[in-house]
């Protein structure tokens, strides 16, 4: 298999002037024919290995994967759902109900994802003020579910969560995701969005699906022109 | 027509294909067979002109005679075919180092001619030096037609020296020697096999048309212990000598430069010396071969006091020859002080203890021209197989070691490059391959060049900057003028740390304020080493590029690490 001075360059990791030096010098075995140089796979491969240099095309994949756009708030609004008037006296009853009422969730998996709610909040409480809370396992859930999900639940009345402020938590919003890089994206925007007085305000009189949906797009606007 | 096409590409053809070592072989032949020729030729005229010359001798004007030569010589070097004075030896070192053995066509004729006038004229020198210049002009200019790559030139021009050195000595593992020891100074397989080819046909070439003869064959020695004892002197006595004539060599180059006069002029000075010194001592004059010959015969019949002032004054005529400007090369005046010196030597010894009976003069003659050598081209090989093979003596070998060893390691502990190095040492640019110099040096800083470094200009806010910080994995920022481009600074991620979480400098301070602009850059035609010096000095671990005003990346260590080291692998291991 011929290769070309591109490819063998991206393959030895090489600037183009150095090979093209490497070739000037006869470092590196090829063929001169009348068109021009021939590089030869299998030539080059047994060359890199008696100098202990790496050959190896990039892998594409990987490159890819970073480059894609991460998905956004609403996509994973909309999947999670809303639940209305979840009943409950404290933490653990209020999650319990909870997640029993996660459409998707499929009934073996309800009591994992409920413990892992809770050994996180027993670590520090996921109340982060303004009596809102953001429960969510320490750890992705990727064999439980197959895409990011966020999960808003309207308590029926407020539950003492050992928030920051105090303040007792009147929605909970249930962040599963896929990987840790999500979480992170999806938590920052959800923050961003909390930071808003009259969002939580909004939040308070329990907003129908559209309206709210409406909300989290218009700040989802915001951030991405914030961005560029 | 597809022959016609491809005999520029011999590579090509079906026997060659299979490898491009047997092609290198079959080019270093004819390399081999190129520059013996060259080297018959330049010996067949030399003798021609100084029989022609010698007519003159004996008239009382014979004294210019040098000097005419000389100024030829070096009026040919200067205005003809442009090309500076010496021997040619360190530039043919420099080009192998430097551009790959890249040497111009019509260096493979104009030290011959030049010193063809020099030494026929009757000035002090060896036409070995412009031989050697000339066979690896030959292989350089045979490897550019076939288009070889530089690796393969370099092999080639080794393949010329020896080709060239064989066929004047008619001595092929000499020839064999000098090129790896001397002017590659590499010895591996790859360069060893072709060089070795090129020996054998230059030597062949010499015997074919000059016949096989031995230049000084002498009798059987019988050397004795005390005889080996007595040359752990000789070889101190030979050091002596060696950085005697360097240094001379210097000097008198030193003294001459001073002068504004044309070099031509300079050159004629220094054979009219020559000159004068020959009307007493003809045995200055020319190779002096002839002279050597009958020492080692052991027929050299003057006393101790006259050999000892040949061998100093031959030293002064051989400065003042190549030193002013003459043309050509400095073994055959090494062989011939050498001879002188050893015969001093054993003069001397004859003389302290009469009732020893020391070995047969011309075997510490023969020592000497070893010691010499060795001690000047710091190459003790090569003066050993030299010596072995110019007089057929292999039954000298124990002392002839001894001799060649000690010479060298004395001259190397006073002149720690030898003569043909010095020059190229003190300029830095002695680049053996795998050495540290030489791999930064084939490294260039567009090589090293880190493109992924966000610009900045100087009039952004630090909000807008903090977003850029944002989106990027490098910690420097150059700053960029908006109206012209100009690199103006840099700004390094700790540089504005302290403003960073501090929401109120954002829409306030520009980055043109935050700038840091008394950076040391890098030009892109630096000198690795000397980046590498600026970065130790400074303790910096990276540095931007700046050409033309204009950023042009960054460069660092750690990149540098990783080119270094592929580098110095590519370069060592085959």
């Amino acid at each position: 298999m011929n290769l070309t001075i591109n490819e063998v360059a991206k393959c030895l990791n090489l600037p183009l002037s150095t090979l093209e030096r490497w070739i000037r010098q006869g470092r590196i075995p090829i063929y001169k024919n009348d068109k021009g140089c021939v590089f030869k796979k299998s030539a080059l491969e047994k060359w890199a290995v008696t100098h202990n240099l790496s050959f190896s095309f990039p892998k594409e994949g990987v490159e890819r994967q970073s480059n894609s756009e991460m998905e956004n708030l609403l996509p994973a609004i909309k999947r999670g759902g809303i639940l209305y008037d979840v009943m409950g006296d404290d933490v653990k009853t209020a999650l319990r109900s909870a997640v029993e009422n996660i459409p998707f969730l499929p009934e073996d998996k309800k009591d994992e994802l409920y413990e892992t709610l809770i050994e996180r909040e027993n670590l520090t409480s996921t109340g982060i003020g303004k009596g809102i809370a953001i429960p969510h396992p320490r750890a992705p859930l990727s064999n439980v579910i197959e895409n990011s999900a966020i999960i808003t639940c309207f308590l029926e009345k407020p539950v003492n969560f050992g928030a920051v402020d105090d303040k007792p938590v009147f929605v909970m919003f249930i962040l599963l995701s896929t990987s840790t890089k999500i979480h992170l994206h999806l938590l920052s925007r959800l923050a961003f969005c909390m930071r808003d007085n009259s969002f939580v305000e909004f939040l308070k009189t329990s907003p129908c699906a559209e309206a709210f949906f409406a909300k989290i797009a218009d700040f989802e606007k915001q951030l991405d022109k914030a961005k560029t | 027509m597809g022959i016609l096409k491809s005999w520029r590409h011999p590579a090509g053809w079906a026997i060659f294909r299979l490898d491009d070592r047997l092609f290198l072989i079959f080019v270093a032949a004819i390399v081999g067979i190129c520059s013996g020729i060259a080297a018959v030729v330049l010996n067949r005229s030399l003798v021609a002109i100084f029989e022609w010359i010698g007519q003159f001798r004996h008239y009382w004007w014979s004294f210019v005679l040098p000097a005419i030569g000389a100024a030829l010589s070096s009026l040919f070097l200067e205005k003809i075919v442009k090309e500076g004075a010496g021997h040619g030896v360190p530039e043919v070192i420099y080009s192998v180092s430097r551009y790959g053995g890249l040497l111009r066509l019509r260096s493979s004729f104009s030290r011959l001619i030049s010193s063809c006038l020099t030494i026929g004229s009757g000035g002090s020198a060896g036409p070995e030096a412009p031989v050697v210049m000339s066979g690896a002009s030959i292989g350089s200019n045979i490897a550019k037609f076939f288009s070889l790559n530089d690796r393969q030139r370099v092999t080639l021009v080794g393949c010329g020296a020896a080709g060239a050195i064989s066929s004047i000595f008619n001595a092929p593992i000499a020839g064999m020697v000098f090129a790896i020891e001397v002017i590659i100074g590499e010895w591996k397989a790859i360069n060893i096999v072709p060089i070795a080819i090129a020996s054998v046909a230059g030597t062949e070439v010499s015997r074919m048309l000059q016949g096989n003869r031995i230049a000084f064959s002498h009798r059987q020695f019988n050397i004795d212990l005390i005889d080996i004892f007595a040359c752990l002197g000789l070889a101190v006595v030979a050091a002596a000598a060696s950085i005697l004539l360097t240094r001379t060599l210097r000097f008198m180059s030193g003294i001459s430069s001073r002068f504004s006069s044309p070099l031509w002029l300079r050159a004629a000075a220094g054979g009219c010396v020559v000159g004068i010194i020959g009307i007493f001592l003809p045995i200055v004059l020319g190779e002096g071969y002839h002279p050597v010959k009958t020492m080692i015969e052991g027929n050299f019949s003057q006393g101790l006091a006259i050999v000892a002032l040949a061998a100093l004054a031959k030293i002064v005529a051989t400065s003042m020859t190549l030193g002013w400007g003459g043309s050509g090369g400095i073994f055959a005046p090494c062989l011939v002080i050498g001879s002188l010196t050893g015969l001093a030597y054993h003069r001397g010894l004859v003389l302290l203890w009469p009732s020893v009976s020391w070995v047969n003069e011309g075997c510490f003659a023969l020592l000497g021209m070893a010691g010499l050598v060795s001690g000047i081209l710091q190459a003790p090989l090569t003066g050993i197989f030299l010596i072995v093979e110019i007089t057929g003596g292999y039954n000298v070998i124990l002392p002839l070691i001894v001799v060649s060893s000690i010479s060298t390691s004395l001259c190397h502990y006073v002149e720690p490059a030898s003569f043909y190095l010095k020059d190229l040492v003190e300029h830095g640019q002695l680049l053996r391959p795998g050495t540290d110099a030489r791999v930064l040096a084939d490294l260039s800083v567009f090589e090293l060049l880190e493109k992924d470094c966000i610009t900045v200009k100087q009039n952004m806010l630090l909000r807008d900057f903090i977003n850029i910080v944002k989106n990027s994995h490098r910690n420097y920022f150059p700053v960029e003028d908006e109206k012209t481009g100009y690199f103006l600074g840099m700004i390094h991620l700790d540089d504005i740390r302290p403003y960073l979480f501090n929401s109120g400098m954002y829409d306030v301070v520009f980055l043109g304020q935050i700038m840091n602009t008394e950076v040391e850059v890098v030009n892109p035609d630096d000198e690795l080493s000397e980046i590498l010096r600026k970065m130790d000095a400074n303790h910096l671990f990276s540095m931007p590029v700046v050409s033309n005003n204009k950023f042009a990346g960054m460069i660092s260590k750690a990149t540098l690490l990783d080119q270094y080291r592929k580098e110095l692998m590519v370069q060592t291991c085959d």
